[in-house]
């Protein structure tokens, strides 16, 4: 199994001769992109970087969130699979909600729209591909799904219906191209409302052909009654339709056909190019001398790790961290700003030189102590989240470093006392007290990134005080609390989680070095 | 004419009045931010799915700047109202979903609990007018 599940990295040819391909039961997803070659014509470079940044930003990152393999992407495409169907279905609904905000910003005659078939089947797995009829089965239901919708087979249906909340509108067996049986097909509405809306509008087109019924039936009667006097009753069925019953035949017939720009094309033309470029700090002198954070070196030891204050802080349990050195203050925007100068880092941030940075994604983060280790030769990283709180007790087991209430002046945070908590930026570095190891801001001032991925609580975690691994590394843990935050907040036992590569103003970090 | 004058106006008095609200980016028309999942007044076992549904605007990642989109927060427990000059603030009772997503599991305690959507823009602040949801109460068994 495990082989089988790795197919990306086997080598071409890999089966050896004579073993029988492995087969297994997975949920495909077929992706392609409606109306690619009009769009290509239009802009052809245009479209492609698009596409590719579409592929890179959404469709990649959502496939593996979500648990999948993404096989392969065509040119316009991408073909996916998935142990679990109600994932493979969450993650096509993902893209789809994703792509209504990318294209609502650009022309409709621009917009990116993908087509989405799921099946469950029977597949081959080769080194770097999927065969079977599953997988064509999934290609032809993406062939016949509007640009913006997914559709799923009925088996696929069978295995969600009960799991996942959202609308299915049945279209019935359909025949498709190359595959001997009809398969049925259903609609997802990814979104209660538009089920609704279909349902009223099946309704309503029921309502309607019931009372053209009832209309031609009456003219139909009227006229009958009217001619019956004058004209023969075998003449019936040759003389033309009364003018009774014909304006209500032809009513659907002369509705204009709607310009299919109009309904959505947005305000502006912008092209969604802002984002790319973050603005580099125009260098003025490649600093000589990296302005590197302060150390405090910690000796290391075991710590009670945890509390019962919050459920994500339970177990407590005994830690081993060994010795390593902690940065005195979390990085000051002085700090960061060097990063930003020589463009290892993406934004120059702005504020007093001494407040600690802001606005830091976990991945922006990272890219500041990969450079800062590059550029000084030391082993800076960020630090572990057991290590984290090691140096944040300072040797206690309290609620806080400081004792089990709090005072005023240790912490900055909302209602920690001083009035934090209304300003836009955090205090200066080193503006109120440090904990027993000499540590500042362990607690309060930015929320700091931590190496870790979330767990959503210590059930399983080590007893060393290195990195935990696995968990959800979608986000990353932070620790702290900010000075927006309340109290509770600024424990040394707090941890929260969020998204790695989302920044949030109150978001900050330390710096850890290894000996 | 006269409207458009009058438009200027407006946004000339908004300017004036409040410097801090002119970075709130215009929501959308029409726009509808509800719960999918669960319905006001469910019962629910814990842990649970929470779904969210948006109407005439897209969701996007925080951090990207498409107009008429944004990303989901969503607020559990949260009685204070919401303050449209600062960003949606970020702790166990506002769960940020700046990577798009639109669904969650939450694991709550037993008992009563209130639920709420706000959509927030690339720098997390609510739209003008906000975009929220309705705030629903469940009840965790």
């Amino acid at each position: 199994m495990g082989e089988i599940r790795d197919f990306r990295s086997g080598k071409p040819g890999k089966p050896p001769p004579g073993e029988a391909m492995p087969r297994r039961l997975a949920a495909i997803v077929a992706g392609d992109i409606a109306g690619y070659s009009r769009l290509m014509e239009l802009d052809e470079e245009g479209t492609h970087n698009r596409v590719k940044r579409i592929e890179r930003d959404l469709i990649e990152p959502t496939i593996s969130e979500h648990h999948g393999k993404l096989v392969k992407t065509t040119g316009d495409g991408f073909i996916a699979m998935f142990d679990s169907p109600v994932e493979a279905v969450r993650c096509s609904i993902v893209i789809q909600q994703n792509m209504i905000g990318r294209n609502a910003a650009i022309a409709r005659d621009h917009w990116i729209e993908y087509r989405i078939g799921v099946n469950l089947g029977d597949i081959i797995i080769e080194a770097d591909d999927i065969f079977g009829d599953g997988v064509n089965v999934a290609s032809r239901l993406e062939g016949i799904a509007a640009p913006g919708e997914v559709f799923i087979s009925g088996g696929i249906y069978e295995q969600i219906k009960h799991k996942m909340v959202c609308g299915y509108e049945s279209l019935g067996d359909k025949k498709v191209k190359n595959i001997t049986d009809p398969v049925r097909v259903y609609r997802v509405l990814p979104d209660a409302a538009a089920y609704q809306r279909t349902r009223r509008r099946r309704e309503s087109i029921l309502l309607t052909l019931l009372g053209l019924a009832v209309a031609v039936i009456a003219g139909g009667v009227l006229w009958y009654m009217l001619a019956q006097p004058r004209s023969k009753p075998i003449d019936v069925a040759q003389v033309p339709p009364s003018p009774a019953a014909s304006p209500a035949v032809q009513q659907p017939a002369p509705s204009p056909a709607p310009a299919p720009g109009q309904a959505a094309s947005p305000v502006s033309g912008a092209a969604p190019t802002q984002q790319a470029s973050p603005q580099a700090a125009p260098s003025a002198t490649p600093a000589a001398s990296v302005p590197e954070p302060e150390m405090v070196s910690l000796q290391g030891g075991s710590f009670s790790m945890g509390s019962n204050d919050d459920p994500s802080e339970r177990p407590i349990r005994k830690v081993t961290v060994k010795p390593f050195a902690m940065g005195k203050y979390p990085v000051t925007v002085r700090e960061w700003n060097a990063c930003a100068a020589a463009k290892a880092c993406n934004f120059t941030a702005s504020g007093k030189d001494d407040v600690p940075v802001t606005n830091v994604s976990w991945s922006d983060a990272k890219q500041y102590v990969a450079w800062l280790a590059e550029r000084t030769g030391k082993a800076y990283r960020l630090p572990s989240e057991a290590e984290w709180e090691y140096a944040a007790r300072g040797g206690t087991q309290s609620k806080y470093w400081w004792g089990d209430q709090m005072q005023s002046g240790n912490a900055g945070c909302k209602d920690c006392g001083g009035g934090a908590g209304a300003a836009e930026q955090p205090v200066k570095v080193g503006s109120l007290k440090p904990n027993p190891f000499g540590l500042y801001d362990m607690g309060g001032s930015v929320d700091q990134w931590v190496e870790d991925c979330w767990h959503r609580n210590y059930q399983g975690a080590p007893a060393e005080g290195a990195v935990w691994p696995g968990g959800d590394c979608a986000s990353h843990v932070i620790r702290s609390g900010s000075w927006k935050n309340d109290a509770r907040y600024v424990r040394p036992a707090n941890r929260d989680n969020y998204d790695a590569n989302v920044r949030y103003p109150t978001h900050g970090f330390r710096v850890a070095l290894s000996p | 004419m006269k409207s458009a004058g009058l438009i200027m106006l407006a946004a000339a008095l908004t300017l004036l009045a409040s410097p801090a609200t002119a970075q709130n980016k215009p929501a959308g028309k029409d726009t509808k931010l509800y719960f999918i999942w669960p319905h006001d007044g469910a019962k629910v076992k814990s842990p649970f799915w929470c779904r969210f549904g948006l109407r005439n605007m897209g969701v996007t990642h925080a951090g990207d700047e498409y107009p008429n989109s944004g990303h989901h927060h969503l607020l559990i427990d949260v009685d204070e109202p919401l303050n449209p000059n600062e960003p949606i603030p970020s702790d166990k009772s506002h769960q940020h979903f700046g990577a798009g997503q639109t669904e969650t599991q939450l694991d709550l305690a037993p008992g009563k609990h209130t639920l709420q959507l706000v959509l927030g823009d690339a720098k997390h602040y609510p739209f003008n007018p906000p975009v929220v949801s309705e705030k629903i109460t469940i009840r965790v068994k």
